[in-house]
C-alpha cells in the first residue's frame, strides 16, 4: 500500500473513531509513526465539524415543517367527491354541477394542489364551496372552514416563499372570512336553545371581498350559517356529534397554536404593503380561534350543568 | 439501515408519516450541506425545495443497493447546482472579512475555532470533488460508503479525496492566518 493511501485510511479510521467519542490522542496511540502528520489534519477536521454544527432557525423549521405537511395533505386523493352519491339538495348540487361544467373532473382534481398564482386556483375555490354545500351540520361546516383556513395559511406561506406578494392580501381576506365563519358556526353550535347566535362575528361575514378575490359559485350557500337548531335537537347530542365536536375542538386548538406563529414568522419577509393585512390576519387568528373554542367549551359547560341538574332532580 | 429501508418503503407506498420521519431525520443534515455549498442567505429555501422534490419523486425511488441518503443528497446536489446556475451566484465571502479575528498563532487558528463563513470561504479554495466530500461527510454526516454512492466513486477514492481536502483546508486556513498577521 502506498503511503498516501495508507495515510488516507488512517485519517478516515481516526475520523470515524472521533465520531464514536474517542479523542485524537487515543486514536494516534495506534499510529505513533504517523502522529506528526495526522494530528494537525484531525484538528482541522474537528474544527470544520464544529463550524458545521449549525442549526436551522426554529421559525424556519416550524414553517418548513408546516409547509411540507400542507403539501402532504394536498397530496392525498380527494375523497370529497364520492359524496355526490348522497342526496344533495338542489342548490349544492347546482354548485357542484357548475364547478364541474366550468372545470371538468380532471381539472378539479388537478386544482386541488393549485396555489393562488395558478390558473386553476378558482376551480379549487369552487370545489371548496361545493364541499361546503354538501356539508349540512354546523359542526361539519365549521370543520371544513378550519381545514380551509389551514389551506389559506399554507397558500400565504407559499406566496411569500415564491416572492409573489400580490396575492397575499386577497388570500388573507379569504382566511379572515373563514375565521369569522368558524366563530359564527361555533357560536350557533354552542348557543343555548332559543338563544340567537352572537352577532359580533357576523359583520365580517358580509365584508366585501378584497379586490381580485375570486369568489366561488353560490357563495351564499357557504357563507350563511345553517339555521339555528331547534331546542329539542340541541338538547340531544348523539355520540357522533359529540365526537365530531371533540375533533373540531382539537383542530381549533392546533390551529390556534400554529397559524399565528406561522404568519408571524412571515412578517419579516413580506413587503411593507402586505404587512397590515398579515398583522390583521394574525390578530384575527388569535382572537377567533379562542372565541370558537370558548363557544364550544361554554356548551360543554352547560351540558355538564344540565347533567348535574338532571342528577339532582333524579335524587 | 434496516429501519430506514422500511421507512422508505412505506413512504413510497404513500405513508405520509414515514415520509415525515425521513424528513425529520435528514432536515438538519441537508440544511448544513446546502449552507456549506451556497451560504446561509438562501439555504432555507433550497433546503425546503430539496424535500418538496423528494416528496414528488419518492414513488419512483428504488432501493436496489442505493441507500435513501445517497438518493436524497443527489437531489440536494442537483438543487444546489440548479440554484447556482439560475441565480448565477458565486459565494463570495471575503476571506479578510470572515477571518477578522485576532489569533496570534495562525497555525493554531485552524485548530481552535472556525465559524461557518470561514469554512465556506476555505472550501471555495478546494476542488469541486474535495468540496463535495467535505459537504457529504462533515455536513451530511454520510459514511464513506454512502458518499461513494452519491459521487459514483470507490470508497478508496473517497478516502483519498477526504485526505487531500483536509490537507488543502488546513493550508488555506494557515495561509489566511498568515495573511492576516502580515
Amino acid at each position: 500500500m502506498n503511503r498516501d493511501k495508507e495515510l488516507a485510511n488512517i485519517l478516515n479510521d481516526c475520523l470515524e473513531r472521533l465520531l464514536q467519542g474517542e479523542t485524537i490522542e487515543q486514536c494516534l496511540q495506534d499510529y505513533p509513526q504517523y502522529a506528526g502528520e495526522i494530528e494537525p489534519l484531525l484538528q482541522t477536521a474537528v474544527a470544520a465539524k464544529k463550524a458545521l454544527a449549525i442549526q436551522p432557525g426554529a421559525e424556519f423549521k416550524a414553517r418548513a415543517r408546516y409547509q411540507l405537511q400542507s403539501v402532504l395533505k394536498e397530496a392525498k386523493p380527494s375523497r370529497g367527491l364520492p359524496l355526490l352519491s348522497w342526496q344533495p339538495r338542489w342548490a349544492p348540487a347546482l354548485a357542484i354541477g357548475l364547478a364541474f361544467l366550468l372545470a371538468g373532473s380532471g381539472t378539479v382534481a388537478a386544482a386541488g394542489n393549485s396555489m393562488p398564482d395558478s390558473p386553476l386556483y378558482p376551480v379549487k375555490l369552487a370545489t371548496e364551496q361545493a364541499q361546503l354545500g354538501l356539508t349540512f351540520s354546523d359542526i361539519g361546516k365549521a370543520k371544513v372552514y378550519v381545514e380551509l383556513a389551514d389551506k389559506r395559511v399554507a397558500e400565504i406561506t407559499y406566496m411569500v416563499n415564491q416572492g409573489k406578494p400580490e396575492e397575499i392580501e386577497a388570500t388573507v381576506q379569504r382566511l379572515n372570512n373563514h375565521l369569522a365563519m368558524i366563530v359564527s358556526l361555533s357560536l350557533v353550535e354552542g348557543a343555548a336553545p332559543g338563544e340567537p347566535p352572537a352577532e359580533e362575528a357576523a359583520p365580517r361575514l358580509m365584508q366585501t371581498p378584497a379586490a381580485g378575490v375570486a369568489e366561488a359559485p353560490a357563495p351564499q350557500l357557504a357563507e350563511t350559517p345553517a339555521a339555528e337548531p331547534a331546542p329539542e335537537e340541541a338538547a340531544k347530542e348523539t355520540p357522533e356529534q359529540a365526537e365530531a365536536k371533540a375533533k373540531l375542538k382539537e383542530l381549533l386548538k392546533q390551529n390556534k397554536n400554529i397559524h399565528p406563529a406561522v404568519l408571524r414568522a412571515l412578517l419579516d419577509e413580506v413587503p411593507d404593503s402586505a404587512k397590515p393585512a398579515l398583522r390583521q390576519a394574525i390578530a384575527d387568528a388569535e382572537e377567533n380561534y379562542q372565541k370558537a373554542l370558548e363557544a364550544l367549551d361554554d356548551e360543554d359547560g352547560e351540558d355538564e350543568q344540565g347533567k348535574k341538574r338532571h342528577g339532582e332532580e333524579g335524587d | 439501515m434496516q429501519e430506514e429501508q422500511s421507512l422508505t418503503h412505506r413512504a413510497r407506498q404513500g405513508d405520509k408519516e414515514a415520509f415525515a420521519q425521513l424528513y425529520e431525520n435528514y432536515f438538519d443534515k441537508i440544511y448544513r450541506y446546502v449552507v456549506l455549498k451556497i451560504g446561509k442567505a438562501d439555504a432555507e429555501d433550497v433546503t425546503q425545495q430539496v424535500f418538496i422534490k423528494a416528496l414528488q419523486a419518492i414513488a419512483s425511488f428504488k432501493w436496489q443497493g442505493i441507500p435513501f441518503s445517497a438518493w436524497l443528497f443527489r437531489i440536494a446536489h442537483n438543487q444546489v447546482v440548479d440554484y447556482l446556475r439560475k441565480e448565477k451566484k458565486v459565494i463570495k465571502v471575503p476571506l479578510n472579512e470572515s477571518s477578522s479575528r485576532s489569533d496570534s498563532d495562525p497555525q493554531q487558528m485552524a485548530e481552535r475555532s472556525l465559524d461557518i463563513e470561514q469554512l465556506i470561504s476555505a472550501t471555495r479554495q478546494l476542488t469541486r470533488a474535495q468540496r463535495e466530500v467535505i459537504g457529504l461527510r462533515f455536513a451530511g454526516e454520510l459514511s464513506v460508503a454512502e458518499t461513494a454512492r452519491v459521487m459514483s466513486k470507490s470508497e478508496g477514492a473517497i478516502k483519498a479525496l477526504q485526505h487531500s481536502a483536509i490537507v488543502a483546508l488546513r493550508k488555506t486556513m494557515s495561509r489566511t492566518g498568515n495573511n492576516e498577521q502580515g
